[in-house]
């Protein structure tokens, strides 16, 4: 029930022992437009149209008012990863899933700790009380369309001009913005290149930020040479959280689908087109449907040789390119607990590549640390109650899980790095808001100290995310090295030279783009997807893999599990 | 007449749902007035004399409310289609080297239809747009699963619809591509209940019934049934939500 489409299609049985569902209710149909409010009339009793397929969801169970369930808390066996009996064969499903059935409209015991929203009559998950608070209710259910207060609206240089066309065209030439302290406005994806629409879709930005007198607008102008404009920062969503933009228990949406990123801040972020950015610009809300929650539960100590984009590779991996389709991703446990900012980020950023509406992680000591330099501005973080109730939820033993990569061409092609220590490549690209931070940057340096400085055998890419990493890969030590940067390391190993902070070649881009693939290359890449023609090329073969992974396949010039020179 | 927008959003909102019942604040900027749709979306003529598509919905984005009432929803597409597979992520609908040309700019929206789906790989022989023309010759996409995903970039489903494509009929969708398609009113995003991308090849003839829910393809005899489009329908009709948003009156047109 739980296979995904891949591994239906290869013949492979599932491992993991299946239960019958109980009966459930259909929680949300496309055809009902998601966009606005109109009610998911006549089909809230439909069976679920995707129990005939390998990745439905089994929806939590609805039950009348008059019927409890007890919480169950299943462990169905252990995530343990046996190794697969032959090379590039597709691990079976691994992890467990636990059911978890919680008691419904059930009244809330004293002890539990009151929401920050006040008194709340029923449990709700963590999106459904941002959305909630945001929406100016006292309690949502998935599939409720609300009308929500936006907080920040994040626009770049490709999808800020067509967003700026439409609020212009809708609102009025002459109209304002809703709240010019609101907006952020972020060029980062096409910006060191010679392309001509490229530079005046950056000066379009400009033009109405001026006009509007828009607070945040991170411009550049010079660009020859990127230090010269200190407004400029790079990456948007790096930005964001750099800036101070990203606050639990608020709203944030972007025209970038990677802005669930900010998920990792316990606030409710997600991707929009251009037509929904217009709108908000205008009238500062967006009409919204509250996702359902799956709940991805990791324990365990995170061994030294795995980061984040392994944790999420291999949930992306589990549960398929669409598994979360319309769902929140909540990331708890004591391995998501043990992760740092930049880390937690990654976690949040590939929640798209599931399918997912948004990522979050509940804000603790970590989150309010990495905030005291970066916002003065007051926030509410919210938590999902004990007895909210998730659509699913997965439980992984981290402390078991071996390095993973993507393979061509889909995000959710997940295979062991070991497995494909045949792949011979060409070229290692690190970089974009998945695993070009500063903590990817170090994690990728820590790897080549470890190797005893060995030369790498390929192409090394490094695009820094922002002004900020950048300025970190040049002056931070990093650890066991005896005080040396990262761009030291990087240069000693014989890495290009950390390129000018940009979304880079991550997308491809316009030809001129430093390190875009423009013939078929074989490259592991710190990235976040590997659909055909991704990085520019259409025969191009992309390797998602961790800064870890990615540094040791640099090095032996075929795809490397990041073992060989960490332990 | 300038009514202030925030009552009207009020409007919108309880008349477009019947949950709700929240009033809403109003919005912090002053009352704004809504231009009235002067540059008109492109009127994509019939395509080859192979197909007919019904595009009574672009006509409809540049008559006043009281005219609109009078024309009829389109019921039915007809052309060729065009197959592809699973995970058609938007990347391949369109790369993302064109997305220096900005959708809002008519000149640059119709050159962004003339590289439609230029990212599908090589493995698809007949290709979507023909080297020299800039508009697609079928109507009709048929897609697998989770179609449009990846990135959130509304040029995806502009693309298609600057193309010529009516409808695409995916066995479901990616989130963003879903509601941008019905934001723009660009294309139908329709849903089938079985795989039709592996029942329909590419240049088969096909009616799409819209208000039975039905496609039919000519060319092999068989039909299929497809989910209803529901409320989306209407707003992609009228042309995108601001235009349905004015055409019921929930927006003011500027007097």
């Amino acid at each position: 029930f739980y296979c995904t489409q891949r591994q239906r299609r290869s013949g492979s049985r599932c491992t993991h022992s299946s239960f019958r569902p109980p009966p459930f209710i259909f929680l949300g149909n496309q055809t009902s437009l998601n966009l606005f409010a109109f009610t998911v009339s006549g089909k809230k009793l439909q069976s679920f149209r995707s129990a005939e397929r390998p990745q439905a969801m089994a929806s939590s169970t609805i039950a009348s008012p008059s019927a409890s369930f007890i919480p169950t808390k299943k462990e169905l066996g252990r995530s343990a990863f046996s190794p697969a009996s032959s090379p590039f064969s597709v691990p079976k499903c691994r992890k467990s899933i636990s059911k978890k059935i919680v008691s419904v409209m059930a009244p809330q015991q004293s002890e539990r700790k009151p929401a920050a929203t006040g008194s709340v009559k029923t449990a709700m998950t963590m999106t459904e009380k941002i959305l909630a608070r945001a929406s100016e209710k006292t309690h949502l259910s998935p599939g409720e369309n609300v009308w929500v207060d936006v907080d920040i609206l994040m626009t770049h240089d490709v999808c800020g001009p067509g967003s700026i066309g439409i609020f212009k065209k809708e609102f009025g030439q002459n109209a304002k913005v809703w709240d010019r302290e609101k907006i952020v406005i972020i060029p980062d994806h096409y910006i060191f290149t010679n392309d001509e629409r490229a530079n005046r879709n950056v000066d379009i930005l400009r033009d109405f930020c001026a006009e509007q007198n828009i607070k945040y607008f991170y411009d550049i102008q010079d660009r020859g040479n990127f230090k010269a404009n200190p407004d400029y920062k790079g990456v948007c969503h790096i930005a964001l959280a750099q800036e101070g933009h990203c606050r639990p228990g608020e709203v944030l949406l972007g025209t970038d689908s990677h802005t669930c990123t900010a998920g990792a801040f316990g606030q409710f972020a997600t991707g929009i087109g251009n037509t929904d950015a217009g709108f908000v610009m205008g009238a500062g809300k967006l009409l919204l449907k509250v996702p359902p929650t799956l709940r991805f539960v990791m324990d365990g100590e995170m061994p030294d040789y795995i980061l984040a984009k392994d944790l999420i590779l291999q949930i992306i991996g589990e549960i398929s390119v669409a598994g979360a389709t319309y769902k929140s991703m909540e990331f708890v446990g004591s391995t998501v607990e043990s992760l740092n900012m930049e880390e937690r980020m990654t976690l949040c950023n590939m929640v798209v590549e599931a399918g997912g509406k948004n990522g979050v992680v509940p804000a603790d000591s970590t989150t309010f640390k990495y905030l005291e330099d970066k916002t003065s501005l007051p926030y509410e973080p919210v938590y999902s109650d004990q007895q909210a109730r998730f659509l699913s939820e997965y439980r992984f033993d981290i402390s078991k899980l071996e390095p993973i990569v993507a393979k061509p061409h889909s995000p959710d092609n997940r295979a062991l790095a070991r497995e494909c220590k045949d792949v011979k490549i060409d070229r290692v690209y690190i970089g974009s808001c998945t695993g070009g931070k500063t903590e990817d940057f170090m994690a990728a340096a820590k790897l080549f100290v470890a190797s005893g400085y060995k030369k790498v055998k390929v192409p090394t890419f490094l695009v820094p995310a922002t002004q900020k990493v950048w300025m970190d890969v040049y002056s931070l030590p990093v650890p066991g090295s005896g005080g040396k940067t990262c761009s030291q390391i990087f240069e000693e190993v014989g890495c290009d030279t950390p390129a000018s902070p940009s979304c880079g070649a991550c997308l491809g881009g316009p030809k001129d783009t430093y390190a875009r693939m423009n013939e078929p290359k074989v490259c592991v890449s710190t990235t976040n997807r590997n659909f055909p023609g991704r990085m520019g090329h259409k025969e191009g073969e992309i390797y998602l893999a961790s800064p870890y992974t990615a540094a040791a396949s640099a090095l032996t010039g075929y795809v490397t599990d990041p073992r060989d020179f960490l332990q | 007449m300038a009514v202030s927008y925030s009552s009207s959003l009020s409007s919108f909102a309880a008349a477009a749902f019947s949950e709700t019942k929240a009033s809403i604040a109003p919005a912090s900027s002053q009352a704004v007035r809504f231009a009235s749709i002067s540059s008109a979306r492109p009127f994509i003529a019939p395509l080859t004399s192979n197909s007919t598509v019904l595009r009574n919905r672009r006509a409809s984005f540049v008559t006043p409310r009281a005219a609109a009432e009078s024309h009829s929803s389109p019921t039915s597409f007809h052309g060729l289609c065009y197959v592809v597979g699973d995970n058609i992520d938007t990347d391949q609908i369109i790369p993302a080297e064109y997305l220096t040309l900005v959708p809002s700019n008519p000149a640059e929206y119709e050159k962004l239809g003339s590289y439609a789906l230029i990212g599908l790989p090589a493995s698809y022989e007949k290709r979507f747009i023909e080297p020299n023309e800039t508009k697609t010759k079928y109507s009709i996409v048929i897609g697998g699963e989770n179609f449009g995903c990846g990135s959130s970039r509304e040029h995806a489903p502009v693309a298609l619809g600057a193309a010529g494509v009516a409808a695409v009929v995916a066995q479901s969708y990616a989130r963003i591509f879903f509601r941008n398609s019905v934001a723009t009113g660009e294309v139908y995003p329709l849903e089938s209940e079985v795989r039709v991308c592996e029942e329909c090849r590419t240049g088969d003839v096909i009616t799409i019934e819209l208000g039975e829910s039905r496609l039919i393809n000519h060319t092999t005899g068989k039909e299929y049934k497809l989910q209803p489009i529901g409320d989306a329908g209407p707003v992609i009709e009228a042309g995108g939500i601001f235009a349905y948003a004015r055409k019921t009156g929930m927006i003011p047109q500027s007097a």
